[in-house]
């Protein structure tokens, strides 16, 4: 054990040093994992995404028998953890858990992030993330057809922004509903919060955080292409009659070539995910719905959601920057 | 009531107490090591946080964060090193009192001042937590635009020799802090093409070798004469330079109450934080003072004002946290996240739902604070010891730390660029005297004030005849205005009486009046 363990060590090293030159011979599938495996995460310490990598490292680690190390590299949406994950070798000790906008959202607004589907392998997807246009409970507005109807009366009303995506949506319905809108720039999901509990803005794009404040908070319109869980009732954007709807959830995400085996296996402990107690109670807490895909599945999410999301910031006129 | 006596009846056993104590003194010795500081505890105590019971685990996170706000101090003042940003004013009187051999004395009244704060501080989080978030919601972007362009002006003046020198440092701040993917339509600035650049220049870092790097650099270059000063430094010679007399007391029961109340103010608001607290307090004591030309030179006050002010930020921006679920600061982000691993949501249903655990987490701040105050009164006696190690031995090592606390920060390389890049801007900012302190506001008020203000365009609907629905903001516009105009009177006045100090050298007494 020891001496495998310092050779799994040995071939990190190796790869480092060697970056992705497929030098290295690859590493034997049926002997997978046999060291430590370091988890990427794209976003700093503490928030939801990294909340969410730490619960599913620690599942992932009793399943698979070998500590699983996460590693904060922040930047760019996630964009320098992904170049980091490209430069590792393809053998299943680096992976990157994170949100799939990564590679399916984030070519189409940053000019300098070209990842395409191919450029990854994908060992499954754990949860989704309940991206809808939110308001304070005493809005007399409860759904998007409501709001449009009182936004007509109510010109220069204040719309809270927190992403390029998040201004498309407003400025696509104000298009076609001849709206006349504020776009308030909001920096993260607490600005956002304090933004509409101060009645700042009356709608704002939020990427689940919502669900927190059944109290304060609903939400008028989802902005995935499915209904939310905890808001069964509320309807889609493409079912308000806006092709829109665009899917984020996090991925488990591998460097390019990593063998089949290896990303069956991770997948394997990550299914483990879906039905672990301490899991549950973590995500349930944060109300965020387990939605478990397979590699096959999540392969084909990716580039299902990467097409479709390219089609609509095109329609748009979204340009990369 | 009852909740926190069952509150302390919990935290009050060995297996609570005792990561609350590993909190804060982990906090305490990365905070007074320079270079590291409550990021690198927050990043060595996240993981073992999923395999605590949740109150230790918060208990320890909080210790961290008030152990390092206390623990910053000691640098600042033995080293001029600041350990976290926010201790920058501190080391502005801290580190020419323990030239004068009262190293002693300035590390008691930073160590008390912490505390109180802190103590006060906690407190008001405890009473008042529900009604004042509340009423911070009534501070939107607009009146948090005009409170910023206040701070900045207010803090402006602090320059000292030149007020056009102070200036051109806080608009150069500005300008590094412009940096990143632009708040309204996201297309980077300044980038050139580097991923690492989108999220703007790193706090961290840059302070890191701002504060800490260029200041070692340049002690480095004084090596000999400052050796030769510190062996003739007969530290702890006389009572009187080792403890806060009773006189010292007198004078900065004031300026602590004052620093405590801006601290706590600060906390509560959103986007503002430690530095911004600290260095308003540290402003306002000076200029309420009858001798403003002394600071700089070794006013025990001037450290009793910076860290009353710094401490008592940490418990008040957990305000927000508790009674609305809105992290206030950076350690507030994380104890959410703390939190949800428990199970727990954070906010106003939290306090019907788990008012034990909410009790448990204020006593165990209140122990927090005491814990604090051994251990850093403890640890110090140690620390001070510092002041005679003669700096080659000293310098390699921060450097050291300074390189480990940057990287470890984002875990790339490039934050040691950063650190590099800005250690060579403050070497000649100190080399041709113009106010790092200065550039540093504007680097940490720059992007809030950016956004803020775009915020605030929209809100009022592109026009100025709406701002009379914000009478907050209005006071405040006023109050900038006030300020700038009595800032370049008292500069004026302050100017004269540096010309009258350097013609007449007889003044260069020490401190007392």
């Amino acid at each position: 054990m020891t001496h495998s363990t310092r050779r799994g060590v040995l071939g990190a090293a190796v790869a480092l040093a060697l970056g992705c030159t497929g030098l290295a011979a690859p590493a034997a599938a049926e002997d997978y994992p046999d060291g430590p495996i370091t988890m990427l995460v794209g976003y700093a310490a503490g928030g939801q995404t990294d909340l969410v990598a730490r619960a599913t490292a620690k599942v992932m680690s009793e399943q698979l028998g070998v500590p699983i190390n996460v590693v904060n590299k922040p930047g760019a949406g996630g964009a320098v953890a992904a170049r980091e994950l490209q430069k590792a070798k393809p053998d299943g000790y680096t992976v990157l858990f994170h949100a799939n906008t990564v590679v399916n959202t984030a070519p189409f607004i940053m000019e300098r992030v070209d990842f395409k589907p191919d450029d990854f392998e994908y060992a499954g997807m754990i949860t989704a993330y309940q991206v809808g246009l939110v308001t304070q409970k005493g809005a007399p507005y409860d759904t998007l057809e409501e709001f449009v109807a009182w936004a007509k009366q109510n010109p220069g009303f204040s719309y809270g922004s927190l992403s390029p995506a998040s201004r498309m949506y407003m400025e696509q319905i104000a298009k076609k509903e001849g709206l006349d809108v504020n776009i308030v720039p909001l920096k993260g999901g607490g600005d956002m919060i304090n933004a509409i509990l101060g009645h700042q803005v009356v709608l704002a794009l939020s990427g689940g955080i919502h669900n927190k404040y059944p109290d304060e908070m609903k939400m008028v319109t989802a902005l995935t292409s499915f209904r939310h869980p905890s808001d069964p009732d509320v309807l889609t954007i493409e079912e308000n009659g806006y092709a829109l709807g665009m899917d984020s959830r996090t991925t488990l995400i591998l460097p390019k070539g990593t063998p089949r085996p290896v990303l069956e296996k991770l997948a394997g402990a990550l299914k483990a995910a879906e039905t672990d107690e301490g899991f549950k109670k973590i995500v349930a807490a944060a109300n965020i719905p387990i939605m478990y895909l397979d590699v096959d599945q999540s392969a084909k999410e990716m580039a299902d959601s990467y097409a479709k999301n390219k089609g609509i910031m095109e329609s748009v006129g979204i340009v990369a920057k | 009531m009852e909740h926190l006596i069952t509150g302390f009846q919990d935290v009050l056993t060995p297996g609570i107490l005792v990561w609350v104590a590993v909190g804060v003194t982990l906090g305490y010795v990365l905070g007074a090591l320079p270079g590291l500081g409550k990021a690198t505890g927050v990043a060595v105590a996240i993981p073992l946080t999923l395999y605590l019971e949740p109150v230790a685990a918060l208990g320890m996170l909080i210790g961290i964060a008030k152990g390092s706000a206390a623990g910053s101090a000691v640098s600042a003042i033995l080293l001029n090193t600041p350990g976290e940003p926010s201790s920058a004013p501190t080391a502005l009187d801290g580190y020419p009192l323990a030239r004068q051999g009262k190293a002693q004395k300035a590390l008691k009244m930073g160590l008390f001042a912490s505390v109180i704060g802190d103590f006060v501080s906690t407190m008001i989080l405890i009473g008042l937590a529900a009604p004042l978030a509340s009423y911070a919601l009534l501070i939107g972007p607009v009146e948090l635009c005009a409170i910023l362009l206040f701070s900045l002006t207010f803090v402006g003046g602090l320059s000292g020799g030149s007020l056009t020198k102070g200036l051109i440092a806080a608009a150069f701040g500005v300008f590094f802090a412009t940096v990143g993917l632009e708040p309204e339509t996201f297309i980077p600035r300044m980038t050139f093409g580097l991923l690492e650049l989108e999220d703007g220049i790193a706090l961290v870092p840059m302070a890191i070798g701002m504060l800490a790097v260029a200041e070692m650099t340049l002690q480095a270059g004084n090596m000999r004469a400052l050796d030769v000063e510190a062996a003739r430094i007969s530290e702890g010679a006389r009572r009187e330079d080792r403890v806060v007399l009773a006189s010292e007391w007198r004078r900065c029961v004031p300026v602590i109450a004052r620093g405590t109340l801006i601290g706590s103010a600060v906390g509560i608001l959103p986007g503002l934080g430690a530095s911004v607290g600290s260095f308003l307090s540290y402003g306002a004591t000076r200029r309420a003072s009858a001798t403003p030309e002394k600071y700089g030179t070794g006013m025990i006050e001037g450290v009793a004002a910076a860290e009353s002010a710094d401490n008592a930020v940490v418990p008040s921006s957990l305000v927000p946290l508790f009674a609305l679920g809105i992290p206030g600061s950076v350690i507030a982000a994380i104890l959410i996240a703390a939190f949800i691993l428990h199970g727990l949501t954070p906010g106003p249903l939290m306090f019907k739902q788990q008012p034990r655990l909410v009790a448990d987490v204020y006593a165990s701040m209140i122990c927090a604070s005491l814990i604090m105050l051994v251990i850093g009164y403890t640890g110090q006696r140690i620390f001070a010891q510092v002041i005679k190690v003669p700096l080659r031995l000293i310098i390699p090592g921060v450097l050291l730390l300074c390189s480990v606390g940057a990287y470890l920060e984002t875990g790339s390389v490039f934050s040691i660029y950063v650190m590099l890049f800005f250690a060579l801007i403050g070497f000649f900012a100190r080399k041709l005297d113009f106010s790092f302190v200065t550039f540093l506001i504007g680097f940490v008020i720059g992007p809030s004030l950016e956004l803020t203000f775009r915020q605030s365009i929209q809100i009022l609907d592109h026009d100025v005849a709406n701002l009379p629905g914000h009478p907050i903001a209005i006071v405040f516009v006023f109050l900038t205005i006030a300020t700038a105009v009595w800032t370049a009177r008292s500069n004026g006045r302050l100017a004269a009486a540096r010309a009258r100090r350097t013609t007449k050298p007889c003044i260069s007494k020490r401190e007392g009046r």
